[in-house]
């Protein structure tokens, strides 16, 4: 039994819909801890209501923002499961579908960038990039509907042979310039390496990871935990109003590279929008977080 | 916990400057709220052509909320709103807090040093909005009391709404000069020299906990 038009297409939607009404648990856990952690009364009360906006946007199915962001999907597809139907097609059909459908209605975030004009659809949307995974009997897909809040503030520069501290401080420059502006505690993706466009697209699928899992690249675990305490000291705090609580987590990637080595940050604000599904070849639809 | 302030709205400049940052307060009354920056351009026409805009936001309020606002026969409901980042209008505000006497402005992530000066002059405080908020800010509203510039798309309309306890929200930028954006900017940048030491000398030192967790391959889909 392949994996069909109509799974992907239903997939797509759902995926949007429960990324806009639901913190991931691994989130909810951290704003958590950071609220018995923080030592700023503002931002205590700050990190309270997140958690009473979470918790109350999963029990009334409510929109956590009214920026629906633009969407945005990453598809694995293994080479052991079988298509059928025009996938590319599917997904953008299940955000139509998400769009006809949704209650509350979403906003129009899709804006061409020639005439600023917004509406649900636009060239090339929805956002879809696909790899292959080698002997997987499934298509995984994973959604990231991205508002302008954190989105606005991803930036790249390219390098020359730069050593670990020039790469530290251009995060850490990042984030200064994002400040208060970006719906902190945020989590931070980085890339390292690779080319102008696999970097991007490192730090963007690095910030969309599960929280507590450990690098398998020492070098960058270690930096992880290091950039996750500087951040911390800035003091920006939850909104930008000052706090203990700037980042929820650190998250890097990294691809070789030439000597002209691309850095590339990104963040995902506190609600940490991401959502994720496999749909197997033999009919069985996980989802994840 | 710091006490929360009870705000009935509208204020008086008098009232405007006894808060100060820090402060968390709820807005109970009428507010005006727009997320448009096409917005703040067409306001700012009618201000320069001497026209009266079609919601008088005159010693009043002009927050960058977003909302999805539904006519149905001619009514229109709200059925969520939203903070958006002002520092988009950094450049706007300041002609607008000073031509229309504004008392409270607010959204999210806060405005420049201009607009704080504006707000000195004319007694305004900024007040910071939960983004991500929807459900708990969506919850405050009682009443749309008048929607204007229905030719615009949903969140860049210029909506009147009447509020019950909306907050709490954080005085981020006072009236006397004061700005916790400016603040936590400055902190930041005295403190990064310290920072980036204690980045520098703890490199290759941190211990990674390996027993209790995964490396990213390993991780499975759960239900």
């Amino acid at each position: 039994m392949p994996v069909t038009y109509d799974q992907v297409k239903t997939v797509a939607a759902e995926l949007y819909g429960s990324a806009l009404k639901k913190v991931p648990e691994d989130t909810k856990a951290a704003l958590a801890r950071a609220r018995e952690a923080e030592t700023n009364p503002v931002a205590q009360n700050v990190l309270s209501m997140m958690l009473g906006s979470a918790r109350r946007a999963e029990e009334a199915s409510r929109h956590l923002c009214s920026d629906a962001g633009i969407p945005t999907y990453f598809v694995k597809i293994g080479t052991a499961a079988r298509l059928q139907g025009n996938i590319r097609q599917a997904i953008s059909d299940g955000f139509d579908h998400l769009v006809a459908t949704i209650q509350p209605p979403i906003l129009k975030h899709v804006t061409n960038p020639l005439t600023l004009e917004r509406g649900y659809k636009g060239k090339s949307m929805p956002l879809v990039s696909f790899e292959l995974v080698d002997g997987a009997d499934y298509v995984e897909i994973t959604c990231s509907p991205k508002g302008l809040g954190a989105g606005r503030w991803a930036a790249l520069e390219i390098f020359s042979f730069p050593t670990l501290d020039v790469i530290e401080r251009y995060v850490m420059d990042c984030v200064l310039k994002a400040g208060s502006q970006h719906c902190p505690p945020v989590v931070i993706g980085v890339g390292i390496g690779g080319t102008f466009d696999y970097c991007a697209k490192l730090a963007k699928q690095a910030s969309l990871r599960p929280f507590g899992l450990v690098n398998p690249e020492p070098i960058l675990a270690d930096m992880e935990a290091r950039l996750l305490d500087a951040v911390n000291k800035t003091g920006f705090g939850p909104m930008g109003t000052g706090g203990d609580t700037t980042a929820l987590a650190v998250h890097i990637d990294y691809a070789a590279s030439h000597g002209f080595i691309p850095v590339a940050v990104c963040f995902n604000c506190w609600i940490n929008r991401r959502a994720s599904a496999r749909i197997y070849d033999d009919g069985r639809i996980e989802t994840f977080e | 916990m710091p006490a929360i302030k009870s705000l009935t709205l509208p204020m008086t400049e008098q009232s405007v400057r006894e808060l100060v940052v820090g402060d968390l307060v709820t807005l109970t009354g009428d507010i005006t709220i727009t997320a448009g920056l096409p917005t703040h351009r067409r306001i700012i026409e009618y201000m320069e052509a001497g026209r009266p805009l079609p919601i008088d936001i005159t010693g009043d309020t002009l927050f960058h909320l977003g909302s999805y606002s539904q006519e149905t026969d001619g009514r229109f409901e709200v059925l969520y709103m939203n903070p958006t980042t002002s520092t988009r209008f950094n450049s706007l505000m300041p002609g607008l807090i000073r031509h229309y006497r504004l008392r409270l402005i607010g959204g999210k992530g806060g405005l420049d040093m201009a607009c704080t000066q504006a707000m000195q002059e004319v007694g305004c405080v900024y007040l910071s909005f939960l983004g991500g908020g929807c459900p708990l800010l969506t919850d405050a509203i009682q009443s749309v009391v008048a929607v204007a510039w229905d030719d615009l798309i949903s969140h860049y309309r210029l909506v009147r709404l009447r509020v019950a306890d909306l907050g709490p929200l954080v005085v981020a930028i006072d009236s006397h000069g004061g700005s916790i954006y400016e603040q936590c900017t400055r902190t930041a940048e005295e403190r990064l020299p310290e920072i980036m030491k204690a980045l520098d000398a703890e490199r290759g030192h941190r211990v990674v906990p390996s027993a209790a967790t995964k490396a990213p391959d390993e991780v499975q889909p759960v239900r």
